[in-house]
């Protein structure tokens, strides 16, 4: 399928900014089933020095700096972008049991299970605890296939948890959204990913898009205003497997990634440090046309 | 001498040396017989006799106080600032031990260096299991934000120093490393400095190699690793501020190397590079050492509510346009868990076994070595592998049946956040306690730093001793002494010229050029203070005086111009409502305990002793650029204000004494400033803040005292104090004997441009001042701060007196009056231009709220 996503991040401040240094992952990042066309960032004001470079994670990142005092910044992001639909219908009761795969993270030390390793240990805002294991507990019996046992997960989030955009902030504890049973798409992503890594597996976050438009008949999908964000497992045989617990749904074609990380903290889509402001105001949107395939 | 060593050998060391059996002593060996290379010092220091031994300590404590050497301690209610400890009697180690010690030292360093090159590079000890992927990325300080950034050069560990104790074995061994920003080369250099001051000749017939070649290897070190296309680097010293723990030393490296010392707001990213924010405008920074813990310095990609970094630093390193020395990133090596690969990984890279032991060292990632320390806690040091906090060593052996289990069910729930490492008894040496000589338990603090031929050793370094019997824990935090460590030469080394505290140039280089805008706004306000404190005191001194002065108090005209003094005393201070309340009459009566508190009590705002503290705290943080006389007479008045709190029952008498005794200070400061400081930008700002200071005050008193027209016996008594508290009394003495006369008090306070203490050469003084600071030449009109100055200048000097001298019907003088309201208008308004035009008073960062994916 083929997507143009326009994603515009507006700012408005009370005060004059002088100064302000940012980082955008904002640009998708090159990966096998996706192909990016075109990609772009248009900020206004115009910085004073601009450059990209790859993090960690292998996201793109954009560094910038503003030095003409404004009181207004927006930053839009163009993308073409062609994702492939992942072949195949996927079977979820085959495959290797979760143990087998938790044993294996440890034990095998293959450059991909090394690197997926690094996904299983507690992040900035996620960390394994004793209530994530007892909730991922019912989910996870022995010896059942992983597949089966991340799918049943997702659907126990989906069913257990509600929507509620206004119930957590970014600062609001995994516990709070655990307790309460209520959150967004990035925090069921980050309970998921606690669930996992507390069961000793790898699971990243992942940072995109979602279809704006459904097609015709079809249910409006949740988190298509803004960013989007779903969770990724590591599996030995088949690689990472993406799973979208706000939707519920392994995404196929209307998913478009722009990076990962641990967790939130790593593929923030807009960070800045600014100089004066005063109290400042957000606005955010995202379209996603679909061009057709 | 021979005496002393028959006494020695009839008697044995054991009578005067009490060394507990079983543990290595430094000095003597099993047989209790001393060691050769400590035979000929401790000969010396005990002909020289205990007691003369610590009263030489005692110098030594003093000449350490005076240069102003201290160690903040966090948490300590009862101030910032602790004295540094000094233990006369130096850690010996011989030549050809420290031989050995040398190269196993420099192989550690190349060791480590090879790990911090691989852990930010390709990660091959990773992928070959060499090093736990969990243990490197469990630890705070691996920072993924600087992951591929490199310096330049052969190395990326630039400096590096390693904590070593004498094991049983009788080997050196490593207790830890320090790799993110290792501080105490400068307390060891001001040690050194301290003990050749006070046992000259024993330092110097015992041979001990010298310090200063290695500052000169840190220099060229850090000019090394500058970007490659910078012919003279420009190095800073980058501090978190004066109230971090080794802040002293931060100062006393950067005055010493010659260095800007900056704080994070000095700096400023543009285009891609490093600023320092002088008063010249921004000049390339191409260096920085960092006394910064690495992940507070950039709050954009690291910790983002840090308020002591620069935002865009790791992008300019990034892109190789700064170097930092140690990069940021570099604390990874001090995660205690790495030790436990370090044989493995010397093996890989060198080859061989590192020379200098390392305690065993269990991680508890691994199952095996988890089931071993669980087994063995009670005999076990247990550290974190990662730091913050709360997070310090814990002895098993002096922990409880209940702790132990505590800490076992603590390790079970997360062990690869723990390491159990072997306890090491560490060796003994002498230390001076209560007037004998005592085995104390001591570590090595040894420095190196990487110049492109391979590291330099200090040799010496940092000796600290615990300060109670059998206390194995020795740390600066827990109240250790220090020792200064001298490796014995087997003959006499030519001496290096070792440049103990700054040279007049290095203050006139670190004063003239890149002067950070903050330390001219701190040196502006050092002029302030040092001349508010001055006027306060000359104040309140006319003020006692006259309220003691005669024993005539019922004369009205004595009483009127007592009360006016006493308002100008409010007035000058700005502690209102004071003497100037409405309903002041009583406290004007009984005006003691008043004046008291303008004095003493430090809480209260323009207080006396309020001033001095503003004075201290500003001038330490520019400790780097006062000369260490000068240094001296800002602790003599920090001693005069703790003075001041000992006080039982203060009173008026204890104050003037305290305030002659101030006043002798303050004129010393202020004679240090004028003959001692280059005129440079730096010298200035001191004397610009001064000046206005000085004609505000001036200004004040004039303005509570003269417009109005009093009886002829009053303005006499007036201006006779007013003339004391101007310290003009005997000039005016001499020219217009006892005549006082309103015309020529004016003549002499206000108007006299060759008065140092008159209005007139003050604003003659600021007018040369504002024209010399630096500013874009190409504007061809006057500054703002020129305009001001030259107004206030030229009204002077156009004022007739006649006119300012005439009474209207009002019965005010109103043309002096205005002339005196016009000229406080100007001078504030030429503090704030300086400030607006040379001072960043930048508001701070902050963070933008984050987007959220919903």
């Amino acid at each position: 399928m083929h997507y143009r996503v326009i994603h515009k991040t507006e700012y408005d401040y009370s005060e004059p900014v002088g100064l302000s240094y940012n980082e955008a992952r904002l640009l998708p990042r090159f990966i096998a089933n996706q192909f990016c066309h075109a990609t772009g960032l248009v900020i206004e004001p115009l910085p004073a020095d601009y450059r990209e470079h790859e993090d960690f994670f292998g996201n793109r990142v954009a560094y910038f700096s503003l030095r003409e005092p404004h009181q207004r910044f927006v930053v839009t992001s163009t993308s073409e972008v062609q994702v492939v639909s992942q072949a195949g219908q996927l079977n979820l009761s085959q495959g290797t049991d979760w143990e087998s795969v938790r044993l294996l993270l440890r034990q095998q030390r293959d450059p991909l299970t090394l690197e997926a390793l690094q996904y299983a240990l507690d992040s900035p805002f996620v960390s394994a605890n004793a209530e994530l294991a007892a909730y991922a507990q019912l989910s996870f019996p022995p010896g059942r296939p992983l597949l089966e046992a991340v799918h049943n997960l997702m659907e126990r989030i989906h069913t257990d948890f509600t929507y509620d955009p206004d119930f957590t902030t970014l600062a609001t504890p995994l516990s709070t959204v655990l307790a309460h049973r209520r959150g967004v798409c990035q925090d069921f992503a980050h309970l998921a990913i606690g669930c996992l890594r507390s069961q000793g597996l790898a699971a990243r976050y992942v940072s995109g898009y979602i279809e704006t438009l459904p097609p015709p008949g079809k249910e409006k999908l949740v988190g298509s205003d803004a960013s989007h964000a779903w969770f990724s497992v590591y599996v030995p045989e088949l690689g990472w497997m993406d799973f979208d617990p706000t939707n519920n749904q392994i995404p196929v074609d209307q998913h478009i990634i722009v990076g990962w990380g641990r967790d939130y903290g790593d593929v923030n889509p807009l960070k800045g440090v600014i100089f004066g402001g005063g109290e400042h105001e957000l606005k955010v949107s995202v379209d996603v046309r679909n061009l057709g395939s | 001498m021979t005496t002393v060593l028959s006494e020695i050998k009839q008697n044995g060391p054991d009578q005067w040396y009490p060394v507990p059996p079983g543990s290595y002593d430094e000095m003597l060996n099993g047989d209790g017989q001393i060691r050769p290379h400590w035979e000929y010092a401790i000969r010396a220091l005990r002909t020289l006799g205990m007691p003369e031994l610590e009263r030489r300590g005692t110098e030594a404590a003093k000449l350490l106080r005076e240069n102003g050497v201290t160690y903040n301690v966090y948490g300590d209610p009862a101030g910032q600032s602790r004295p540094w400890q000094l233990d006369p009697v130096p850690l010996l180690v011989s030549s050809e031990e420290w031989g050995g010690v040398e190269s196993g030292l420099q192989e550690r360093a190349e060791l480590l260096n090879l790990i911090l090159a691989d852990i930010y590079g390709p990660r091959e000890l990773v992928r070959k299991g060499l090093l736990p992927l969990e243990l490197l990325y469990n630890h705070g300080g691996f920072l993924r934000a600087c992951d591929q950034i490199a310096l330049s050069g052969k190395h990326q560990l630039v400096v590096y120093a390693a904590d070593l104790a004498r094991g049983p074995d009788e080997r050196m061994w490593v207790l830890s490393d320090r790799t993110q920003a290792p501080s105490g080369a400068g307390y060891a250099l001001e040690n050194r400095v301290a003990m050749t001051r006070v046992l000259p000749s024993l330092f110097r017939d015992s041979h001990v190699h010298r310090l200063a070649l290695f500052f000169q290897s840190l220099r060229s070190g850090l000019n090394a690793i500058a970007p490659a296309t910078v012919e003279n680097p420009r190095v800073v010293v980058l501090t978190p501020g004066p109230l971090n723990e080794t802040f002293f030393e931060h100062a006393y490296l950067a005055s010493y190397l010659g260095y800007p010392l900056v704080q994070g707001d000095d700096l400023t990213v543009r285009d891609g590079y490093l600023w320092l924010k002088s008063l010249n405008g921004l000049e390339r920074v191409d260096v920085i050492l960092r006394r910064v813990d690495d992940d507070f310095c950039d709050p954009l990609e690291l910790r983002e509510d840090s308020r002591l970094g620069v935002p865009g630093l790791v992008e300019v390193a990034r892109r190789g346009n700064v170097a930092i020395a140690n990069p940021l990133g570099s604390s990874v090596l001090e995660n205690p868990g790495l030790l436990a690969f370090l044989p493995g990984i010397a093996e890989h890279f060198l080859g061989r076994p590192l020379r200098l032991p390392t305690a065993a060292t269990w991680w508890c990632g691994q199952p095996k070595e988890l089931d071993y320390v669980l087994a063995n806690l009670d005999k076990l040091v247990i550290k974190p592998t990662d730091r913050g906090p709360g997070l310090s060593p814990v002895f098993g052996h002096l922990l409880s049946r209940q702790e132990l289990a505590d800490w076992r069910d603590r390790i079970r729930l997360r062990p690869a956040f723990y390491v159990g490492q072997e306890q090491e008894g560490f060796s003994t040496v002498p230390s001076l306690v209560s007037g004998g000589l005592e085995p104390r338990h001591a570590v090595l603090r040894s420095f190196l730093v990487a110049r492109a031929d391979g590291y330099v050793v200090m040799p010496g370094g940092l000796t600290r001793s615990a300060p109670h019997k059998d206390d194995m824990l020795v740390s600066n935090q827990a109240g250790s002494i220090s020792k200064d460590t001298w490796v014995l030469a087997s003959e006499p080394e030519k001496p290096i010229e070792l440049v103990t505290r700054p040279t007049p140039e290095q203050v006139a280089a670190s004063l003239s050029g890149a002067l950070p805008s903050r330390a001219a706004d701190n040196l502006f306000w050092v002029g302030r203070y040092a001349e508010r404190a001055e006027s306060t005191i000359r104040l309140l001194r006319s003020a006692i005086k006259k309220l003691y002065g005669d024993p005539d108090h019922s004369a009205n005209e004595y009483t009127e111009s007592l009360h006016c003094l006493l308002r100008a005393v409010t007035q000058l201070t700005g502690t209102l409502p004071g003497f100037l309340a409405e309903d002041a009459q009583a406290l004007l009566r009984e005006p003691e305990a008043e004046l008291l508190s303008v004095a003493l009590d430090e809480t209260r705002i323009g207080s006396l002793a309020n001033t001095l503290r503003c004075l201290v705290q500003t001038g330490y943080a520019v400790r780097d650029l006062w000369s260490s006389d000068t240094w001296r007479v800002m602790e003599d008045l920090e001693e005069h204000l703790l003075g001041t709190k000992r006080y039982v029952q203060p009173n008026l008498w204890q104050v003037q004494d305290l305030m002659d005794q101030l006043i002798t200070s303050l004129a010393a400061f202020s004679g240090m400033a004028m003959e001692n400081m280059t005129r440079g930008n730096g010298w200035l700002f001191l004397d610009i803040g001064r000046r206005l200071e000085r004609g505000t005050s001036l200004l004040s008193l004039l303005r509570t005292t003269l417009p109005q027209q009093r009886t002829e016996a009053v303005e006499t008594l007036l201006i006779e104090a007013l003339l004391d508290t101007s310290d003009n009394l005997i000039c005016y003495r001499q020219h217009y004997r006892n005549n006082m006369e309103l015309s020529a008090f004016l003549e002499l306070l206000l108007l006299d441009e060759n008065n140092p203490r008159s209005l007139a050469y003050q604003t003659a003084r600021l007018q040369e001042h504002v024209s010399k600071l630096p500013r874009d030449k190409t504007i061809g009109r006057l500054s703002l701060e020129q305009r001001l100055a030259l107004e206030a200048s030229s009204a002077l000097r156009l004022a007739g007196m006649e006119e300012l001298t005439a009474v209207a019907e009002s019965g005010t003088r109103q043309n002096l009056d205005q002339l005196l309201a016009r000229l406080n208008y100007l001078l504030v308004a030429l503090s704030n231009a300086v400030t607006a035009a040379y001072f960043r008073h930048e508001s701070a960062p902050q963070p933008l709220a984050p987007l959220r994916a919903t």
